[in-house]
């Protein structure tokens, strides 16, 4: 049950998503990865993708345009 | 939902530095709009219209999180086509507006507006935009998307914009050439020219239709499969 942090400040839309659909392949079930991010664009894509694959998603505003989005590799 | 509680109170929390309260700016900053408003509408009420328009489009851009580079990226990438369809929609209701706008002038005798925007197609049409779909997603953003996300403060659209007006100027310089040489070749339609108006409007909302059907289609089936 480990907790993986994944830097993407800086990166703008898509590299976040793909980084995170990258890391997410390697983590075994149970772990968290929390994505930073603070490119608008992927505050949406990266979510609304983890939604769907059915993982558990929480989006937190940790400063003025910068989020940290959990998502929990439950499946 | 236990397990999402879970998940949310993970994150990087300890330590957090608390938020600047934006309201303060956010007022200041609706009254500097207005008051820039005010100034241009004393020289000209067109540069109003256009710096509220320009300012309010900006807004929806922002907040709607609506991006043109996602809408043809992002059906590849993550299978969903939510951006994808509002764009079409935004096409729908545009090619309804500009057809009732340009029906009031053809109507009543007077020259069509905006019919410079009816450009000759040719291979440059494919070329071109094939270009600027594979920069602009490179770039993270299109015109539109680079210019809001410069008001964001991302950094990397600052230099898409800069070089966003390098390759606009280059463009402008050799545009003569480019115009007389291949872009003219092509055929230019008017659709309402072909089809008549209503026509013209009824098969343009056909394609868009079958284009969002197929959107909506195309999402499900990637469904929660995904990569």
């Amino acid at each position: 049950m480990k907790e993986v942090m994944l830097d993407c400040y800086g990166e703008a839309c898509p590299v976040p998503l793909v980084k995170a659909q990258n890391k997410l392949n390697e983590l075994e079930l149970g772990d968290v990865l929390i994505v930073q991010i603070d490119h608008s664009c992927a505050m949406k894509n990266v979510p609304e993708w983890a939604r769907k694959e059915g993982y558990n998603v929480e989006v937190e505003e940790v400063d003025d345009g910068e989020w940290e989005v959990i998502i929990e590799k439950n499946k | 939902m236990a397990e999402v509680s879970r998940a949310s109170r993970r994150g990087s929390n300890r330590n957090r530095k608390p938020k600047k309260n934006q309201i303060p700016f956010g007022v200041l900053l609706a009254l500097f709009v207005v008051v820039v408003a005010i100034i241009l509408n004393a020289k000209s009420s067109t540069l109003a219209l256009f710096w509220i328009t320009g300012t309010a489009f900006g807004f929806v851009l922002q907040k709607g999180r609506f991006c043109f580079t996602a809408s043809m990226r992002d059906p590849y990438l993550t299978g969903s086509t939510s951006l994808t369809r509002a764009v079409i929609i935004a096409f729908a209701l545009t090619t309804i507006g500009f057809t009732a706008i340009k029906y009031g002038y053809a109507a009543q005798g007077l020259p069509i507006p905006g019919m410079s925007y009816v450009a000759p197609i040719s291979i440059a049409t494919l070329i071109g935009a094939f270009m600027f779909g594979v920069g602009m997603v490179i770039a993270g953003g299109c015109a539109s998307g680079t210019l809001m996300r410069v008001g964001e403060g991302f950094y990397m659209n600052m230099i898409s914009l800069v070089f966003f007006v390098v390759g606009s100027l280059l463009g402008a310089h050799d545009y003569g050439w480019w115009k007389e040489h291949f872009i003219s070749k092509g055929p230019s339609v008017f659709l309402p020219d072909v089809f008549g108006w209503m026509g013209a409007v009824v098969l343009q909302l056909l394609v868009l239709m079958a284009l969002y059907v197929i959107a909506e289609k195309y999402e499900a089936k990637r469904g929660g499969a995904g990569h």
